[in-house]
């Protein structure tokens, strides 16, 4: 279990997270959400280990080391292989520091996406270099897999592909965090999803819940964000023409 | 080799090429040093000239100007070589941060040394190395300068 206990960060005098508090399960598949700069990125960084932080996050009650930490994957969408490298030759280097690494989830992967094997990460296009990031993350034999918008630069289909073969591949023991702003395209897919607003929590449901409740993921967003839904209009309102303006404002 | 100069530096970066530029600097470190044996033969050859040339008792007075002057800082490209290697050091880390944040991944290895090991294995090596070529050329060169200088040019301080 991996568990967040008052997590804060900030930066100079800006809080990116503000004691945020989490426990996750093995086996779920958790959506992040969160407007641009609500602490997504923060917190999956916090749990990583690349900041400093507040407050505690430990893995099955141990503090998160090297000892532990390679039972944490990351997918992100700056992407962490090195570009110079073919796919093949990472899956040597990860075998090489990843004991429990998937060959064959990875050489799976890499055929069902047609991915070339011996070409260099940097000469993959950008939509074949997100499937690459996140091939190895999941290959990488991580209980905890953490992706931070991996699907930028994807086309629909294969995001709708990759969302299939992942809820096919997946084993019961595997939690999946994933970090996106695709609500819609994630709903059917996550078991949870939380909230983060300005680097706080705002909403953990359970697709259970939000099912029990007839709700669906988008409305249970936009109610914990507070979304106005005449917000366009009133705004449109305001920059009407009056009277004694002939111009258009817009 | 290349495996294992591989495994000490970035992934991705050639090793080789990092060795062409050290044995270049070194090389042109060696090239420069060669300044030393033209200045102690021109002052050798000058100073037998005089010997030849003056009474007893000024030749006596004749001596080669001690090693270090004749040096003249005949082994600075060594230094300055080494010099650099903190400089490779750091280009091998922002290395991370070309293309894509391969230091999310390294940062996250099971092993903690990896990382600094391929930043400053070969910054490490490479400055002992050239350091190392630097004493050896100067031996090699003090060695040169007491064969050929007469034994009455030698400053009686070499005798103690």
């Amino acid at each position: 279990m991996l568990q967040l206990d008052s997590v804060s960060k900030s930066y100079r005098n800006q809080k990116a997270l503000q004691e945020v508090s989490l426990t996750l399960r093995p086996g779920e598949i958790v959506g992040l959400f969160g407007e641009n700069g609500a602490g997504k990125t923060t917190l999956m960084s916090c749990i990583l280990g690349y900041l400093r932080h507040e407050g505690s996050i430990t893995l099955d009650g141990a503090p998160i080391t090297r000892k532990n930490i390679a039972r944490l994957s990351f997918a992100t969408s700056v992407h962490s292989f090195f570009p110079n490298l073919s796919a093949a030759a990472h899956r040597e280097f990860y075998q090489l520091h990843f004991p429990a690494f998937r060959t064959r989830r990875f050489e799976g992967l890499m055929e069902f996406f047609e991915l070339p094997m011996h070409r260099p990460a940097r000469h993959l296009s950008t939509g074949q270099q997100n499937q690459l990031e996140v091939i190895l993350a999941l290959s990488q034999g991580a209980d905890y897999i953490l992706m931070d918008e991996p699907f930028a630069g994807n086309d629909l289909f294969n995001r709708e592909d990759f969302y299939k073969v992942l809820s096919g591949i997946l084993e019961p023991n595997e939690t999946v965090v994933i970090s996106t702003h695709l609500i819609e395209e994630i709903q059917n897919f996550i078991g949870r999803a939380v909230l983060l607003h300005q680097g706080r929590l705002i909403g953990d449901k359970s697709a259970d819940d939000l099912e029990a409740e007839g709700k669906d993921l988008v409305q249970f967003v936009k109610e914990s964000y507070h979304y106005r839904a005449d917000r366009v209009s009133r705004a449109l309102g305001s920059f009407a023409p009056d009277d004694h303006d002939d111009r258009n404002p817009l | 080799m290349k495996c294992r100069l591989d495994s000490l530096c970035p992934v991705g970066l050639d090793p080789m090429r990092e060795l062409l530029w050290f044995f270049i600097g070194v090389g042109a470190s060696t090239l420069y040093s060669l300044k030393f044996i033209f200045s102690l033969l021109s002052t050798r050859s000058n100073l037998l000239y005089s010997l030849e040339r003056l009474p007893a008792g000024d030749a006596a007075m004749l001596t080669m100007p001690c090693f270090s002057a004749l040096m003249n800082g005949a082994t600075i490209g060594f230094l300055l070589v080494a010099l650099c290697m903190p400089a490779l050091a750091l280009v091998h880390y922002l290395y991370h941060y070309q293309g894509s944040r391969s230091i999310y991944l390294m940062r996250r290895l099971p092993q903690r040394w990896e990382l600094a090991r391929r930043c400053l294995a070969l910054p490490a090596l490479g400055a002992a190395a050239a350091l190392l070529c630097g004493l050896v050329i100067t031996l090699l060169w003090m060695g040169l300068y007491l064969f050929a200088t007469p034994r009455e040019l030698l400053s009686p301080l070499w005798y103690l």
